[in-house]
C-alpha cells in the first residue's frame, strides 16, 4: 500500500511538472470557454434577431406570436461538452500512453522493479495518479465553465444546475481517466511505447470519432439541414408517430451508436445539462430514470479499461516487452 | 539511379513497410466502401418515412430524396477523408521523418549528392505517390460499391467529378502529411512530434468553425452541408477571419460541390485556392529545414 502511494505521488508530481501536460489542458480549458463565449455570443444575436423581427412586425402593426429565444443556460455547454467529449479524449490517450511510455524510454522500468513491489502496485499507482489527475482537472474545467457562464454568459444559475454541473462532471471524470488507463494498457502490452500509442490513436478514431459518425449519419432527420421533419412541415408529436413505424432501423441504430463509450457519456451527460429537449427542466428522478442504463455502461467500460491497465502493467508484462 | 528516384523509391518501400499506417489504411478504405451502403440505407429510410407520412396526409412537400444523383453515396466518404485520411497522413508523415531520426541515417544520407531540400522533396514525393495509389484504390471501391447500390455504372460525367473528389483529397491530405512531417522533423521526441499537428488538425476541423459559424463539433461530422455563416454580428466578423482557415470546411464545400449536393451553393475557386495555399505553405516549410534541424537528437 505504501508503494502504491509513493508510485502515485511521484507520478502526480511528473505530471504537475511535465510542460506538454500544463500546455493541454490549458489549451482544453481555453478552447471550452471559448465555445461557453461563443454560445452566448450567439444566444445575443438571436435575441437582437428577435427584437428587430419585433420592432419591423410592429411596425407593419403585425400581430406578434413568435415567442423570444429561451435562454437555458446549461444549454450553453453543449459544444464545450462536445470538446471535452473529441479533443479531452485525445488528450488522456496522450496522457495514459504517456504514463507508461517515460517508464521505458528512461530505463526506469528496470529500476523500478529492483524493489519490493507487489504484483500489481505499479499499475495501481499510476491508475490512481490518473483518477486524481482527471479529477482535479475535470474540477478546474468545470469550475472555469461554470465562471465563463455566470460571467460572459450572464447566466443566472440555480442549486440544481449546480448539482447537474457536478454529475456532469463526474461523469467526465469517468470518462477520460477511462481512455487514459486504455493507453496505459496498450503502451504497456506493446513492445515500443508508441505502437501503443498509435493503436491507442486507432481505438479513439473508431470509437470517438467513426461509430457515432455512422449512427448520426443514418439518422434520417439528419439527412436534410435543419432536419427532415421540419423541412416536411411535421409536427414533434406525428414524427413520433412516424417513426414508431421504423422501430427496427432505429433500434439498429441506436445500437450502432451504443456500441461507443462516447455515446455512452454523450447521453448522460445532455441529459442532465438539459440539452437534449426532452430532458431539459425535467426532474432529476426522471433524468437518472431514462439515462442510468448509460452510466452504467460507462462505468463498465472504465472498469474494463481499468482491469485491462492493472493486468498489463505487471512486471512480468513490462519487462518482457522492454 | 539518381540519388532523388533512389530516395522516392525507398520512401515508397518504408512507407509501405510500416503496420501500422497500415491498420489506418485499411480502416479508410473499409469505410470508403461502407460509405456508400450507410447511405443507401439512409436513402432508403428516408424515403420510406416520406412515404409514410404522405400516406398519412402529413406533408404535401415533395420527397427530399427523391431524385438524389448516384453522386449522393460518396459524400459521407467525405467525412472519412477528413478523419481518417487526415490522421493517417499526419502519422505517415510523422513516421517518415522519425524513421530517419531514430536510425541515424540522417548523418549518412547528408554525406551523399542530395541537398536537404532535395532529399525532403523526394520523401514527399514519394509519400505523394503512396498517397495518390491509397486514393486511387478507394476511388475505385467507391464507384464499385456506388454501382451495387444504385445497380449501375455512373456515367462518364459523374466517375470525373468522383475522380476529382479525390484528386482534391490528395492535396488536402498532403497538406496534413506535410505538416506530419514537419512535426517529426522538429519535434524533440516522438510524443511531441504527434501530438502537434493531431492538436492543429483538431483546431482546423472542430475549433475554428465554431469560432466562425456557432457550429456544434459533432455535427460538423454529419456529410449535409452545414448553414451558412451569419452575415450580422459577431460572427461577420470571426466567420470572415477563420473561414478561409477553416480547411476542413473548405474541403467539405468544394466536395459538396463536386459530388452536386443540391444544398451547395457558390464556387469551387476559393476552396480550391486556400487548400493549395495551405499545402504550398506545408510543403515549402518542409522542404526548408534545415541541415541542422533535420540531424537534432531525438529524446525518445
Amino acid at each position: 500500500m505504501t508503494s502504491l502511494i509513493t508510485l502515485c505521488g511521484k507520478e502526480l508530481r511528473d505530471l504537475s511538472r511535465n510542460r506538454s501536460v500544463r500546455l493541454l489542458i490549458l489549451f482544453l480549458a481555453v478552447v471550452v470557454v471559448l465555445s461557453v463565449l461563443v454560445a452566448a455570443a450567439d444566444f445575443r444575436t438571436k435575441t437582437a434577431d428577435y427584437t428587430s423581427y419585433l420592432a419591423a412586425l410592429k411596425a407593419s402593426g403585425g400581430a406578434v406570436n413568435a415567442p423570444p429565444p429561451d435562454l437555458f443556460p446549461l444549454q450553453m455547454l453543449r459544444a464545450g461538452m462536445e470538446y471535452l467529449e473529441i479533443v479531452g479524449s485525445l488528450f488522456a490517450v496522450i496522457l495514459g500512453y504517456g504514463l507508461i511510455a517515460k517508464e521505458k524510454n528512461n530505463g526506469t522500468l528496470e529500476l523500478l522493479f529492483t524493489r519490493p513491489l507487489a504484483r500489481h502496485s505499479f499499475a495501481a499507482g499510476k491508475i490512481l495518479a490518473a483518477l486524481i489527475i482527471w479529477t482535479a482537472v475535470t474540477a478546474a474545467l468545470f469550475a472555469v465553465i461554470t465562471a465563463a457562464l455566470l460571467i460572459a454568459g450572464n447566466a443566472p444559475l440555480t442549486g440544481t444546475d449546480f448539482i447537474r454541473l457536478i454529475i456532469a462532471a463526474g461523469h467526465t471524470i469517468i470518462y477520460l481517466t477511462l481512455w487514459s488507463l486504455a493507453a496505459l494498457a496498450l503502451a504497456a502490452l506493446t513492445r515500443a511505447p508508441a505502437t501503443g500509442l498509435v493503436l491507442a490513436l486507432v481505438l479513439w478514431l473508431v470509437v470517438v470519432l467513426v461509430i457515432p459518425q455512422i449512427g448520426d449519419t443514418m439518422d434520417p432527420d439528419n439527412q436534410i439541414p435543419g432536419g427532415l421533419f421540419a423541412s416536411l412541415q411535421i409536427d414533434k408529436a406525428h414524427e413520433h408517430a412516424v417513426m414508431a413505424n421504423f422501430t427496427g432501423y432505429e433500434t439498429s441504430r441506436d445500437l450502432i451508436e451504443q456500441a461507443s463509450l462516447t455515446k455512452q457519456y454523450e447521453r448522460p451527460l445532455f441529459a442532465w445539462l438539459g440539452i437534449k429537449d426532452q430532458y431539459n427542466q425535467q426532474s432529476p428522478a426522471f433524468v437518472w430514470a431514462g439515462t442510468f442504463n448509460h452510466t452504467l455502461w460507462l462505468l463498465a467500460g472504465f472498469a474494463a479499461a481499468a482491469a485491462a491497465a492493472l493486468l498489463a502493467g505487471t512486471r512480468d508484462k513490462l519487462l518482457r516487452k522492454a | 539511379m539518381s540519388p532523388w528516384a533512389a530516395a522516392v523509391g525507398h520512401e515508397l518501400r518504408s512507407a509501405g513497410r510500416e503496420r501500422l499506417p497500415q491498420l489506418l489504411l485499411m480502416i479508410f478504405i473499409g469505410m470508403s466502401a461502407a460509405s456508400a451502403f450507410i447511405g443507401s440505407a439512409a436513402k432508403a429510410t428516408v424515403t420510406e418515412v416520406y412515404n409514410s407520412a404522405a400516406g398519412q396526409g402529413l406533408t404535401n412537400a415533395a420527397n427530399p430524396f427523391g431524385n438524389v444523383p448516384p453522386l449522393y453515396y460518396a459524400r459521407n466518404t467525405v467525412i472519412y477523408i477528413l478523419l481518417i485520411g487526415a490522421l493517417l497522413a499526419i502519422v505517415i508523415g510523422v513516421q517518415s521523418a522519425m524513421r530517419d531520426r531514430r536510425a541515424r541515417t540522417i548523418d549518412l544520407v547528408l554525406t551523399r549528392l542530395l541537398s536537404p531540400a532535395g532529399y525532403l522533396g523526394a520523401k514527399m514525393t514519394g509519400i505523394g505517390l503512396g498517397l495518390l495509389a491509397v486514393l486511387g484504390a478507394s476511388a475505385l471501391i467507391s464507384v464499385v460499391c456506388i454501382s451495387a447500390v444504385t445497380g449501375s455504372i455512373p456515367a462518364p460525367d459523374q466517375l470525373l467529378r468522383l475522380l476529382a473528389l479525390f484528386g482534391v483529397a490528395w492535396l488536402f491530405l498532403l497538406f496534413f502529411v506535410a505538416l506530419g512531417t514537419l512535426s517529426g522533423l522538429h519535434a524533440s521526441s516522438y510524443t511531441t512530434a504527434l501530438l502537434v499537428p493531431i492538436v492543429i488538425w483538431s483546431v482546423i476541423i472542430f475549433v475554428l468553425p465554431l469560432l466562425g459559424t456557432a457550429a456544434h463539433p459533432v455535427s460538423l461530422l454529419n456529410p449535409v452541408t452545414p448553414p451558412a455563416a451569419p452575415l450580422t454580428g459577431i460572427f461577420a466578423l470571426t466567420g470572415s477571419l477563420t473561414g478561409p482557415l477553416s480547411l476542413g470546411e473548405q474541403f467539405k464545400h468544394v466536395a459538396a460541390i463536386l459530388l452536386k449536393d443540391p444544398q451547395a451553393t457558390g464556387t469551387m475557386t476559393g476552396g480550391i485556392t486556400v487548400i493549395l495555399a495551405f499545402l504550398a505553405a506545408g510543403i515549402s516549410a518542409v522542404v526548408l529545414t534545415g541541415r541542422t534541424s533535420m540531424r537534432k537528437e531525438l529524446h525518445d
